[in-house]
């Protein structure tokens, strides 16, 4: 796919993209290579997708390789991934094994690329060993943690930290998901790209027929909530909330994600969550594919209101989407999303379906007042959580790390 | 005569290597033996994050006394620190740390924040950009400060004063060495209080002062 900082221009303002090429030409060739474990599906694919472009267009020698594994390996590092977010998970001997084996098949396969890269970025914990497989490594390697590891199952993040801690530097989403580790650790919110078809402005044609396609009802308020089949992201009690808001207000609720090569979960969960649907007609579960992106932006540019109940997350870009389309959100009040929703300005940080089925009819009655949060948080994501920001922010710290920084200015 | 280079800046926030404070003995501790950056930041980097309302108090310190210890004395003791009236940060950091040990010794419990409230300790690298714009002339100064941007105006006039002339903000330092008198203008830029503005709003009082004196001196005979 390619990319052109040029395009973003009229939506961030020339300063900003004028930063970016400065700090495109201090790095101009420094080779840099991405490693994550899915190509579609989830935030880290949808980074990326984006990211290695935009680093390419300005001059960076950028790559994405993503690793391969097996059920039993994605069975793994998906516990792996829950532990982490503070799931008591048990992962026996023989499957840190397995996880560590899986690893050492791909660096066979990346191990030229690895070696010779100025800058690794390894996303989340699936590679993390590649590290500890290249001891010939020449450039400096980062570990992104995406995910909230603020409370880690201690078993699991004790087995992990060894091969966390020998990387040049690590980066979290917020300050509380950093943990005590010998290198600099960075904080880089994430950020979503406003001319994807995610994001992009669709037009009422096409909005018209998301709606028909799903038989959604123009006269009466959609609430949508967009995730992957995950219990972290607390499916059910959407519903319940929305049972509670069904009470007063004849209210419809989408519930719809797309599954991700590495998460082996979703069905059992989509289950579930059909379970207590109870062929409700006004509650669409809908699984997406992973290519549905303008489907998933016109739901979002429906709804009235948007929910992110989840009660883990890393950052919860699917907040940054919703706020990006002048809609306030209900949030969990948790990780990332405490960072994005405000309350009373952007939406409202819930902890409970009864705290969310509140706000839905605080705001469901107080239209004017749910326009004017529209509003502020559209402007708020325009100066936060976009993929500028965000580049701009990787850029700073690879530059930095090339340059072995001690001090507290960079001059560019 | 030199030209006035204005440049654009930006923070990346890193965590400090500190673990967080769960109570007020905590902070006094990790204030204590902080890098002098961390104490930069919580006082003075705080003007460039975004915010919808007003802050409570300027400085992370005052904030999380009032809101997570539930400590509105120390957080109105703390709040009302200039940062930018001391010479250096370890000044900084003493005076601090003076209000936080009087603060224990009126207190018969520490308070504590509760979970998921402590205080992280950080730090920011700041980037600095070449807008490759210039100022020739202080004539140009208001229409030139109306354009930049906040990282500017951060750069410029606030964190301008932790760099030599220490104390003293961007403008001026450039205006003092500029032939001719601008006196009127330094002292129009210094008299302006930084402590409880936004940065767009301290763009704007800049622009508002530098206007005024241009219409004055038009006005003479």
């Amino acid at each position: 796919m390619k990319l052109s900082l040029e395009a973003y221009e009229n939506i961030v303002g020339p300063s900003v993209i004028q930063q970016l090429c400065r700090l495109g030409e201090k790095l101009k060739d420094t080779r840099v290579v991405h490693i994550n474990s899915t190509r579609e599906g989830g935030g880290v694919a949808e980074i990326l997708m984006w990211m290695v472009p935009l680093m390419q267009d300005i001059g960076i020698d950028t790559c994405w390789e993503v690793i391969k594994g097996n059920t039993e390996f994605f069975t793994i590092t998906k516990s792996i991934h829950n532990g982490l977010q503070g799931e008591p998970v048990v992962i026996k001997k023989k499957d840190w094994d397995t996880y560590f084996e899986i690893n050492a098949q791909n660096f066979q396969e990346l191990k030229e690329i690895l070696t010779e890269a100025d800058i690794v970025v390894i996303h989340d914990p699936q590679p993390a060993p590649l590290l500890s497989l290249c001891p010939e490594r020449k450039g400096k390697w980062i570990w992104r943690a995406h995910i909230d590891i603020s409370h880690p199952f201690r078993p699991v993040w004790k087995a992990l930290k060894p091969f966390v801690e020998k990387f040049d530097a690590s980066i979290f989403s917020m300050n509380q998901f950093a943990q005590p580790l010998p290198h600099d650790q960075f904080l880089v919110a994430p950020s979503i790209d406003p001319l994807s078809d995610k994001n992009i402005e669709l037009t009422p044609l096409e909005l018209e027929s998301v709606r028909a396609e799903y038989d959604l009802d123009l006269q009466r308020p959609l609430l949508v909530q967009i995730s992957r089949f995950d219990r972290f992201k607390d499916p059910i009690g959407v519903i319940q909330a929305y049972r509670l808001v069904r009470k007063i207000i004849p209210a419809q609720l989408v519930l719809a994600g797309g599954g991700a090569s590495d998460d082996p979960e979703g069905k059992e969960v989509m289950e579930e969550v059909l379970e207590a649907a109870e062929n409700d007609p006004d509650i669409h579960i809908l699984l997406l594919p992973p290519n549905a992106h303008r489907t998933i932006n016109a739901l979002q540019r429906l709804a009235d209101i948007i929910i992110q109940k989840s009660t883990k997350e890393g950052f919860g870009l699917t907040v940054t989407e919703g706020l990006w389309k002048g809609k306030p959100v209900i949030g969990g009040d948790v990780g990332g999303i405490q960072r994005q929703v405000i309350d009373n300005h952007t939406g409202f940080l819930v902890n409970t379906p009864e705290g969310a089925a509140h706000w839905i009819r605080f705001l469901l009655h107080h239209p004017g007042r749910m326009k004017e949060m529209g509003k502020t948080a559209q402007e708020f994501v325009r100066e936060n959580f976009l993929l500028t920001r965000h580049l701009r922010e990787y850029l700073t710290l690879i530059l930095f790390l090339l340059r072995k920084g001690k001090t507290h200015t960079i001059l560019v | 005569m030199n030209e006035f280079e204005v440049k654009d800046c930006v923070l990346l926030t890193r965590m400090s290597g500190l673990p967080p404070a769960l109570n007020l003995r905590e902070l006094r501790d990790r204030i204590a033996m902080c890098h002098p950056d961390v104490i930069y930041h919580h006082f003075c980097e705080t003007t460039l994050a975004p915010s919808f309302d007003y802050p409570d108090y300027r400085n992370h310190f005052a904030v999380w006394a009032k809101h997570s210890l539930g400590d509105e004395i120390l957080a109105e003791r703390l709040g009302i620190i200039d940062p930018y009236a001391y010479s250096s940060t370890e000044d900084l950091r003493t005076a601090t740390l003076e209000i936080i040990e009087e603060r224990l010794s009126e207190l018969s419990m520490v308070p504590w924040a509760r979970a998921g409230h402590e205080f992280y300790f950080m730090k920011a690298i700041t980037v600095v950009f070449d807008t490759g714009e210039r100022i020739h002339h202080p004539d140009e100064l208001d229409s030139a400060i109306s354009r930049m941007t906040s990282g500017s105006i951060y750069f410029h006039v606030l964190e301008a004063r932790r760099r030599p002339p220490i104390g003293l903000d961007d403008f001026s330092a450039w205006l003092q060495n500029f032939e001719g008198d601008w006196s009127q203008y330094i002292h129009a830029i210094t008299s302006i209080d930084v402590t409880f503005y936004t940065l767009p709003e301290l763009q704007k009082n800049l622009v508002k002062a530098l206007k005024l004196i241009q219409g004055k001196k038009r006005k003479r005979p």
